[in-house]
């Protein structure tokens, strides 16, 4: 006997009662198996692992069952939440992005009309009007850089210490 | 004989079409559902591979709601149990390899005790006194036989499941599952022989 017919033997004992194996396939590891102790070893050892593994029995108890269900529930609704806060975010990001540009345009002809009618160059008037846009953040930041919120501090400090505490842990 | 063979194949596939709809949708009834019908088959699994029932209940939790995050990336093409027996798999691998990243040959706890903690069935009482030593020689087997064997063993002779199905599973080739539980029953053999006897 070959090593491959060995190998073909053990192929088809492992594949035994879990897949489809064809009558020509059963009849041949069926003689094989009769001829060659080995392989026959094998195939038994193969039947007792089966049956006794099966012979395990495990279940799952009721509570554990009903333990898993609520758990799934809530992170289900937590889930929920999450896409419910993200899908507002978005709607108010587009709303928020939509309305400045609407208001840029506004201010922008309306930029063109005072500069028409007082008779500005339009090189001093787009400038102008984009300082204007751009003045609150400007200022806000000039203001936080000048004088350093004792809040945004706070958290700092707050943020340090507690990255300092979690170390020493 | 052809027509019935296509018709439950069609209804097979509906069924896991309709799973798979289910979990892109997140429907808690479908989940609870699924965590009844395949309650025994995976906390098997994960007992027989992690060796702990505590650890492995706790696995079971994480298991579905792995399930219930990952739900979307299930299409409905390959059997349920297969895709849930993975996700378990991973969760298993991820916990062993927290609790000892060396090797997963290794990963057994000697303090974990008995790894089944089967829940006697059996018959007869006859049956169960007959049987009982023979188990628990085979438990006590079962435990020295590396998780990797062990798993593969489950799989195949526990959940019936196919060579290419399990290698799809735990993303080996076939000839390794082959040589995993050809290991695994060899790793047996005393304890087989022993029981016979």
């Amino acid at each position: 006997m070959t090593n491959h017919e060995h190998e073909r033997a053990i192929d088809l004992v492992t594949r035994r009662g879990g897949e489809d194996i064809t009558a020509a396939d059963e009849a041949w590891v069926e003689s094989h198996l009769s001829l060659c102790s080995e392989c026959a070893e094998y195939a038994a050892l193969v039947e007792g692992t089966g049956q006794l593994l099966r012979s395990v029995a495990v279940t799952a108890s009721s509570a554990l069952v009903a333990t898993t269900q609520a758990r799934v529930h809530a992170r289900v609704a937590q889930l929920h939440e999450q896409r419910s806060r993200r899908i507002l975010i978005a709607i108010s990001f587009c709303i928020g992005a939509m309305s400045s540009a609407l208001s840029a345009w506004l201010w922008w002809r309306f930029g063109g009309w005072v500069a028409q009618h007082v008779g500005l160059p339009p090189a001093i008037v787009e400038p102008g009007i984009l300082l204007f846009l751009l003045l609150p953040a400007i200022v806000i930041a000039g203001l936080l850089l000048a004088f350093p919120h004792p809040v945004f501090e706070g958290s700092l400090m707050l943020a340090l210490a507690r990255e300092h505490e979690g170390e020493k842990r | 004989m052809v027509a019935t063979a296509f018709s439950s194949l069609v209804a097979m596939e509906t069924e896991e079409a309709q799973i798979a709809r289910g979990l892109r949708r997140r429907d808690p009834d479908l989940l609870d559902a699924l965590i009844e019908q395949y309650q025994h088959r995976l906390l098997r699994y994960l007992l027989h591979l992690i060796g702990n029932r505590a650890a492995a209940e706790d696995l079971f939790q994480e298991t579905w709601l792995r399930v219930l995050e990952k739900g979307h990336l299930y299409d409905g093409r390959n059997r349920f149990v297969t895709w849930l027996m993975s996700i378990a798999h991973n969760v298993a691998i991820d916990h062993l390899r927290k609790r000892n990243p060396s090797s997963l040959d290794e990963m057994k706890d000697p303090e974990d005790g008995a790894p089944f903690e089967p829940e006697a069935s059996g018959p007869s009482p006859l049956d169960i006194a007959v049987g009982k030593q023979q188990h628990e020689m085979f438990d006590a087997a079962l435990s020295k036989v590396p998780p990797l064997f062990r798993e593969v063993l489950v799989l195949r002779f526990q959940e019936h499941m196919k060579l290419e199905e399990i290698a799809k599973l735990i993303r080996i080739p076939v000839a390794t599952v082959k040589t995993r539980i050809y290991r695994g029953v060899m790793a047996l053999r005393p304890a087989l022989k022993g029981g016979a006897q």
